[in-house]
């Protein structure tokens, strides 16, 4: 009932206040100290950037990371600027004894830290990335591929599952090896997860892609617009959500004041030139029935191009 | 490496019933001149018809003179059954193919594989005439039957399964006197043919039959790809020859461990036919082969159900089975537990099932989907 088995003496019924940095147990309603010299689990040292000591007296490290050698409380060699030749090949022989899951953990997690970096993605989901790339190492399933291609595949599904997929063409051009080997790996990380992913589509890419392009809000709009009525129409059956994006793309802003060639909005979508000329052809027959009625058109319709 | 094995070829009577093959092709031997004539004949009786259809059938009974027209009168009414009558053609070639592949101009299996019906086998191109569609694919063993132990003594209607030639002098006989015979009085029982064509559910066809067997012998390589023809060997690329005949259109991978891969083939039974067609040829080159474990490894199969697919839809409400990710490729893919097959499921309403080791699970996959694709039709 009562904390510690303190109580303060006006208010025994009082819930008592831990104060860890003082080491005291406070009576919230009238101050009193009741508790006091309790252990206190702050740290040792607190040390400031601007401070030019030599060492950190800090004799403690940074917190435990769960996906990374959670099983052992290893020591590691730490190699700084002042190092001697004995320092280095310590850390050497500690490096090359270490644990080969760890390793490829810690080689994983620079892959994906570096191609997040790349692509300004959030923490979460590169803290996601990781412990799908975690899952996989225990699990064995992209056993024997490229360390690269793991952790690109690991990062385009983490990309998913948080919500903003990534296209696997964004992902491919910051991974660093072959598109082939990513492919293969992304199905086997599919195949594997019990739960299934949600489908992708166009809406998701709108908002990047017409950032990408320097595009108003309008034609942004007008675009997803597009992209919707296509697909409930049933004009681009088999087309990739990316292809339909980057044709509703065009199309919009074809018909709106920035217009962007078929060339442009294949470079920033990954889609090929002749795919979203292609997608378009399919929507341009239908057009006065995909663009949204409010929406202010710079060409009109009958003037967009052909193809 | 036995010629008359009966496994080798339809009805293995066929194979086996010599003497009776005599009775009832009235001399095969005079039509075929000497050589390893008993051997010859033991094939030719497997495939009477395609003597017949050579214009060498003058002493033969009224009955069974089927020109190849009339032959394939009836075949040509059998839509996706013909692919069976294919296969069943490639049958009676298997006993007869190897051998003649050897003759010349006047093989049988040339006359064979231009009919392309149910010309081979005397009674039972009669019965064709009579029978409907589903029994005819009897006539093949039915699709994925393979002629084993088909014993030449077992005659009669109830066996109408089998080719059965050898005694083909009183089944003419006994045939034509019930020419007018319903197909009723002949029994389907030996394919489980479902009135396919009644119901207009599409079924499968065959594609691609990948296929192994073991000839039990050390092989040189390079001396096979030096003397054969259509051979290439290139050890840097890959440790295994390829060859390739036009008759079934197949490839095979030769390994110098004597095992060998057959693809390309477009049913079982002319995919065991070409493996023996490659074995042969190895044979001849002076190497001992043998044919033991052929087994067939995989099937592929395709089909058209004719209406648009929703995908989307497919893969949410199949979850635990489809992958369906359009970035990766355009085709849904549903892995079906039992049988075990993968089925590609594209938006136009094809479907390519693949992983079957017979072509029954082909048929049993697309039949269990079929309705969940109705289910899903645009």
């Amino acid at each position: 009932l009562f904390p510690m088995s303190l109580s303060c003496p006006d208010h025994p019924y009082v819930h008592l206040i831990e104060d860890h940095r003082a080491g005291d147990v406070i009576c919230p309603e009238c101050g009193r100290v009741v508790g006091d010299r309790l252990v206190d689990v702050g740290t040792e040292w607190r040390s400031f950037s601007n401070e030019r000591s030599g060492t950190d007296p800090s004799r403690v490290g940074a917190p435990e990371n769960p996906l990374m050698g959670a099983s052992d409380l290893s020591t590691s060699i730490a190699v700084g600027f002042g190092s001697s030749d004995g320092d280095q090949s310590l850390a050497n022989a500690q490096r090359r004894s270490s644990n080969n899951s760890d390793r490829q953990m810690s080689q994983g997690m620079q892959h994906i830290r570096e191609m997040s970096d790349r692509i300004h993605l959030t923490r979460t989901i590169q803290d996601r990335a990781a412990l799908l790339f975690r899952q996989m190492l225990d699990g064995k399933t992209l056993r024997g591929k490229n360390i690269a291609a793991q952790a690109a595949s690991c990062l385009y599904v983490a990309c998913r599952q948080e919500g903003v997929p990534r296209t696997l063409k964004e992902i491919i051009a910051v991974a660093g090896c072959s598109p082939r080997e990513v492919n293969k790996c992304v199905k086997l990380i599919i195949r594997s997860s019990e739960n299934s992913f949600q489908l992708i589509t166009s809406e998701d890419f709108m908002s990047r892609f017409c950032g990408n392009l320097d595009l108003p809000h309008q034609v942004q709009r007008a675009a997803t617009h597009i992209a919707r009525v296509a697909k409930e129409r049933d004009l681009v059956a088999g087309r990739s959500p990316i292809s339909i994006a980057a044709a509703a793309i065009y199309m919009a802003s074809q018909a709106s004041g920035t217009k962007k060639t078929a060339k442009e909005v294949g470079e920033i979508t990954g889609a090929a030139e002749v795919t979203v000329k292609q997608t378009y052809r399919l929507l341009r027959p239908e057009a006065v029935h995909l663009f949204p009625e409010n929406f202010n058109f710079d060409t009109p319709v009958d003037q967009l191009p052909p193809s | 490496f036995r010629m008359n094995s009966p496994a080798s070829h339809l009805g293995s009577g066929l194979g086996g019933d010599t003497p009776s093959h005599h009775h009832g092709l009235g001399g095969p031997n005079s039509i075929l001149g000497g050589g390893p004539s008993s051997v010859l004949n033991s094939h030719l009786s497997g495939g009477p018809g395609s003597v017949m259809g050579m214009g060498l059938m003058s002493n033969h009974g009224p009955g069974s003179v089927l020109g190849p027209g009339s032959i394939l009168g009836p075949s040509s009414i059998l839509g996706p059954s013909s692919l069976n009558m294919g296969g069943s053609q490639m049958m009676s070639n298997s006993g007869s193919g190897l051998l003649h592949s050897q003759q010349g101009p006047s093989s049988v299996q040339q006359y064979s594989s231009g009919a392309g019906g149910a010309s081979e086998r005397g009674p039972a191109s009669n019965l064709n005439l009579n029978i409907n569609p589903g029994s005819v694919m009897n006539m093949g063993g039915g699709p994925g039957s393979v002629f084993h132990d088909l014993n030449p003594g077992s005659v009669g209607p109830s066996n109408l399964a089998v080719p059965m030639t050898p005694l083909a002098g009183d089944m003419l006989d006994r045939y034509h006197g019930t020419q007018a015979l319903s197909h009723s009085a002949i029994p389907t029982h030996a394919l489980p043919s479902t009135p396919a064509s009644a119901l207009d559910i599409p079924s499968p066809t065959l594609q691609n039959i990948v296929s192994t067997v073991n000839l039990g012998v050390q092989l040189d390589l390079k001396k096979i790809a030096l003397h054969a023809r259509n051979a290439e060997y290139n050890p840097k690329r890959f440790a295994a020859v390829i060859m390739r005949i036009r008759e079934p259109r197949t490839t095979a991978l030769i390994f110098s461990s004597g095992k060998m891969v057959c693809t390309g083939a477009k049913s079982e039974e002319a995919s065991r036919l070409a493996a023996r067609k490659y074995a042969r040829i190895v044979q001849k080159l002076g190497f001992p082969a043998k044919f033991t474990e052929f087994k067939v490894q995989n099937m592929v199969g395709s089909c058209d159900v004719r209406f648009p697919i929703q995908l989307e839809g497919l893969c949410i409400t199949h979850g635990q089975f489809s992958t369906y990710e359009p970035e990766l490729f355009p085709g849904l893919i549903y892995r079906m537990v039992k049988p075990r097959v993968v089925l590609l499921i594209f938006v136009s309403g094809k479907v390519v099932i693949t992983g079957a080791k017979f072509k029954k699970e082909i048929d049993d996959a697309f039949s269990q989907i079929y309705p969940i694709l109705k289910g899903f039709k645009k």
